[in-house]
């Protein structure tokens, strides 16, 4: 199934000097025994495994550039990974590659109150972001399930979203600027402590670029106020329509609420068994809802919320009554993932997005995928901004299993697509869905993309085999390189 | 000047592959309103494509509406109304800023240059709310990039690359955007106090969990009961957003906050109109001077405004961004990029004469490794360099 790029032997044959070239970058960070190098070999898609030609942890930026510059003019190719947390295999290695791991710069750099911003390197994780801010009452607002492990370079280069993005943006509103160094080794600066850029915005295309255009080594994220007051609803029903229906209705009430999250039944028996987060045991559907502000705009929003729900056919409607009541809601949420994998060997988590009217159907359909491919499946959702998170359960080790399972997952993309949705809303294309790219865009469509990478790295040794079905060589695609600023034939007369 | 217009994505490919073929640069305008906008375009034929207009689809329980390009931004706008929906970017309207009249902004015009108003604060840009895009390359090929739906991370995000390329990059047609619902109410703390007790305070409140979603300084030189000069004092506007009793707290904690201080509650009204005039450089418009608009770190604003010398000036975005009444001149500009050096951040020259656009960097100078890229990234969308050649910089 690994449809990747075919190992070059020729970088192959000359392993050894090309270790030794990388110890004199990086002296105290380079793996290349084939033991510890098992420990690098995938990502959180765990269906894929590569160990890599060899792995460097380089600590600063001057030593990313270094090896950047060296693996260009060597023609070697590489592989960005933050904290390996990728769910499309973003992240996965390449035999002939190298492995770039940013998982030892991991300094807070800066905390600056006054213009709202934290300055980062990539291998801080997510939480300890807010962690860093909160005893001066600030927060980092994005928050991907996965925040404890997962690396602000990962979340730039996936985009990430979380649990708060309808209100609070994905990681590319709250993405101030970044240092990039590209394959040539040279260092950019995008963005900052200011507002914006004074050229092409190309910071909005570094984010979510899923390491094929440069490897970031600092990032200056925004940071919010934390909210004055927070509440939470957990909300029953006895059908997925009803809970579909009341989430149209509390956005076209105008409320945005701060997380709006939608479980189904074997979710709910899932997580209730693995950390018993006190969800109604009968509901066929249940929507965690939260909203946040000042004191009073939460009241009101919460009590509009809990209308507009009995309204829709709820039957139960519960405020959290107290903090350690609101962290219990969530830790069933959050720990979907993990109850999941305790009942079964392998699962894969899709991530389609869909319009929101399309839930209760998309979820019917769902059900018919699951008996027709003979697997479990159980969901999870953002349903504020109609993000997919339905889980798939199988065993690798049983016949045709893992097989089923991708069908299945391509079955949900492609309907997701049909709905009017998209293929992938917070975790990335990676190797997991290029091969759908085609259900959404058209092979012009994906040329011009292709360009976009050649604009950076006309080589394609940053992370190639990711996100596009099928490799072009830059050429190819009309690439022409571009030199010392100048434009080619700039002065040819042009009117 | 030759003119084609076409009112269909097809109409616009056919026309793009032809100049490219015959290696013809073309002037995109769409309303027109900014075309005094960035430097003179080096184009004797005009790609008009005001006739790509009309909403495509909107559903406001999705929060998208889709549009072709060159609708108006006002018809955009009344639809949205009618579901107290919103652009949360708040769209400015600069056609006035460039002897144009009002009220005639086209979407595709206002992504293009990124066109963000007060809310840009709390809600982000422009670009920050486009969601999809369609677009004809400089092959003469249509793409699609994005989508419609909020969350999205399938291929690059070429559709926010879109905004603030001046129509260097592609000539949009279509355009999908997230929409916010409408404040039921606004309003606005003002606090008559110095430029530099001013932008602290604007700081200060945007550190208070309040929202703010408009955060201006006017310094007095605007103010018609001052006397020439001023007197050092000027206005720090701070617009808080929601229904009734949240809106009644919000002005009461900032009120506490800056016991002490000369304040003001301005009405619904009044704020609607003063932050759009904010937005929409209205207190610059009257001067007959050149404008210069100057992004620095908030904390900076204050040194940022007197190093530049500016007598007519003032503050949006806490201070992140300030208007700038000054020549477009060669001191000018030097002086300005002495500043975003120092500080970081970018100086653009808004308003100046066709000739002085022409000789000066209208935007930020780059680094020579992202001026390389800059141009990469041009090329991979514009490879004969026919699309609005000359408007950002004076080889692309």
């Amino acid at each position: 199934m690994l449809d990747l790029p075919a190992p070059d032997m020729a970088v192959l044959a000359r392993r050894g000097a090309i270790v030794r070239a990388l110890r004199t970058i990086v002296p105290d960070g380079v793996i290349s025994d084939e033991a510890t190098l098992t420990a690098y070999d995938g990502d959180a898609l765990t269906a894929y495994r590569q160990r890599p030609m060899v792995c460097v942890l380089p600590q600063t930026t001057e030593q990313v550039s270094a090896l950047l510059a060296y693996a260009a003019a060597e023609n070697i190719r590489v592989v960005p990974r933050g904290a390996g947390t990728s769910l499309s295999g973003g992240s996965l290695p390449l035999a002939d590659g190298i492995l770039l791991g940013l998982s030892r710069m991991t300094k807070v750099l800066e905390v600056d109150y006054e213009n709202r911003c934290a300055v980062v390197q990539p291998g801080v994780t997510n939480a300890s972001v807010t962690r860093a801010v909160q005893a001066a009452g600030f927060y980092y607002a994005p928050d991907p399930s996965s925040q404890i492990a997962c690396s602000i370079g990962g979340n730039v280069a996936e985009n990430s979203g979380g649990i708060h993005c309808l209100k609070y943006g994905l990681t590319t509103q709250n993405l101030m600027g970044v240092e990039l160094v590209l394959i040539n080794g040279e260092r950019i600066r995008l963005g900052g402590k200011h507002a914006g850029d004074g050229g092409l915005d190309l910071l909005s295309v570094v984010c979510g670029s899923e390491g094929l255009l440069g490897v970031v080594t600092e990032a200056t994220l925004r940071i919010l106020p934390k909210a004055q007051a927070t509440r939470t609803l957990l909300i029953a029903y006895d059908s997925v329509r009803k809970a579909g229906e009341t989430v149209a209705a509390i956005i076209a009430a105008g409320i945005i609420p701060a997380a709006l999250e939608f479980m189904d039944r074997p979710c709910i028996a899932t997580v209730e068994a693995f950390c018993a987060p006190g969800y109604p045991p009968d509901a066929e559907a249940i929507l965690i809802a939260e909203v946040d502000g000042m004191d009073s705009e939460a009241e009101d929003e919460a009590r509009r919320i809990g209308k507009i729900a009995k309204a829709n056919g709820a039957t139960s409607v519960r405020e959290c009554a107290s903090d350690e009541e609101r962290a219990r809601a969530w830790s069933g949420r959050k720990a979907a993932f993990g109850a999941m994998g305790r009942l079964t060997p392998d699962m894969l988590c899709m991530d389609g997005t869909i319009p929101r009217k399309a839930l209760a159907d998309v979820l019917e359909r769902i059900a018919e995928f699951a008996i027709k491919y003979r697997l479990g499946c159980c969901n999870v959702f953002h349903a504020g901004d109609g993000n997919l998170h339905p889980l798939i359960v199988f065993d690798c080790m049983k016949e045709g299993e893992l097989e089923r399972a991708e069908a299945f997952g391509a079955d949900i993309l492609k309907l997701c697509v049909e709905m009017g949705g998209v293929l992938t809303g917070e975790h990335g294309v990676g190797v997991e869905k290029k091969a759908l790219m085609g259900e959404m865009f058209s092979d012009t469509d994906l040329a011009q993309q292709e360009r976009l990478k050649c604009a950076f790295d006309s080589a394609y040794l940053l992370n190639p085999g990711k996100v596009f079905p099928s490799l072009h060589a830059c050429v190819e695609l009309g690439h022409m390189h571009v030199r010392d600023g100048r434009m080619p034939f700039a002065n040819l007369p042009r009117m | 000047m030759q003119r084609i217009a076409t009112a269909s994505e097809i109409g616009i490919a056919d026309a793009v592959r032809h100049a490219a073929e015959t290696k013809t640069p073309l002037e995109i305008v769409s309303g027109g309103t900014k075309r005094k906008f960035g430097r003179p375009v080096a184009a004797e034929t005009m790609l008009d494509v005001s006739a790509i207009t009309g909403i495509v689809k909107y559903e406001p329980e999705e929060l998208v509406i889709t549009a072709r390009a060159a609708t108006p931004l006002a018809e955009i706008e009344a639809v949205l109304a009618t579901k107290k929906q919103t652009l949360g970017f708040a769209p400015t309207d600069w056609g006035p800023l460039f002897g144009e009249p009002k009220g005639k902004a086209t979407l595709a015009g206002i992504v293009a240059t990124n066109a963000s108003g007060a809310r840009r604060v709390k809600a982000g840009a422009a670009r920050d709310h486009v969601i999809g895009c369609r677009f004809v390359n400089g092959r003469g090929e249509a793409i699609k990039a994005g989508g419609f739906v909020i969350k999205n991370v399938t291929g690059f995000d070429l559709p926010k690359l879109m905004c603030g390329a001046f129509g260097t990059l592609g000539v949009l047609t279509e355009l999908t955007l997230r929409v916010t619902p409408a404040p039921p109410r606004v309003s606005t703390l003002a606090l008559r106090t110095s430029p530099q007790e001013g932008l602290r305070a604007l700081r200060e409140a945007a550190k208070l969990s309040l929202d703010p979603t408009g955060l201006a300084y006017i310094p007095d030189v605007f103010d018609p009961d001052e006397t020439e000069g001023g007197t050092g004092g000027g206005l720090a506007l701070i617009r808080v957003e929601g229904s009734h009793a949240p809106l009644e707290d919000k002005l009461a904690r900032l009120t506490a906050r800056f016991a002490g201080l000369d304040t003001i509650v301005l009405d619904d009204d009044t704020t609607r109109i003063l932050f759009r005039d904010i937005g929409d450089g209205k207190f610059l418009l009257s001067r007959n001077c050149d404008i210069w608009r100057l992004c620095v770190p908030q904390s900076d604003a204050h040194a940022a405004v007197e190093a530049s010398g500016a007598r007519f000036w003032y503050a949006d975005w806490a201070g992140g961004l300030l208007w700038l009444g000054l020549p477009a001149s060669e001191e000018t500009a030097t002086q300005l990029r002495f500043i975003t050096k120092k500080f970081g951040g970018h100086a653009t020259l808004m308003r100046g004469d066709a000739a002085a656009r022409a000789r000066l960097p209208v935007f930020e100078p780059e680094a020579p490794a992202r001026a390389t890229l800059t141009r990469s990234v041009k090329h991979a969308f514009d490879p004969e360099t026919i699309f609005n050649p000359g408007r950002m910089y004076k080889d692309l």
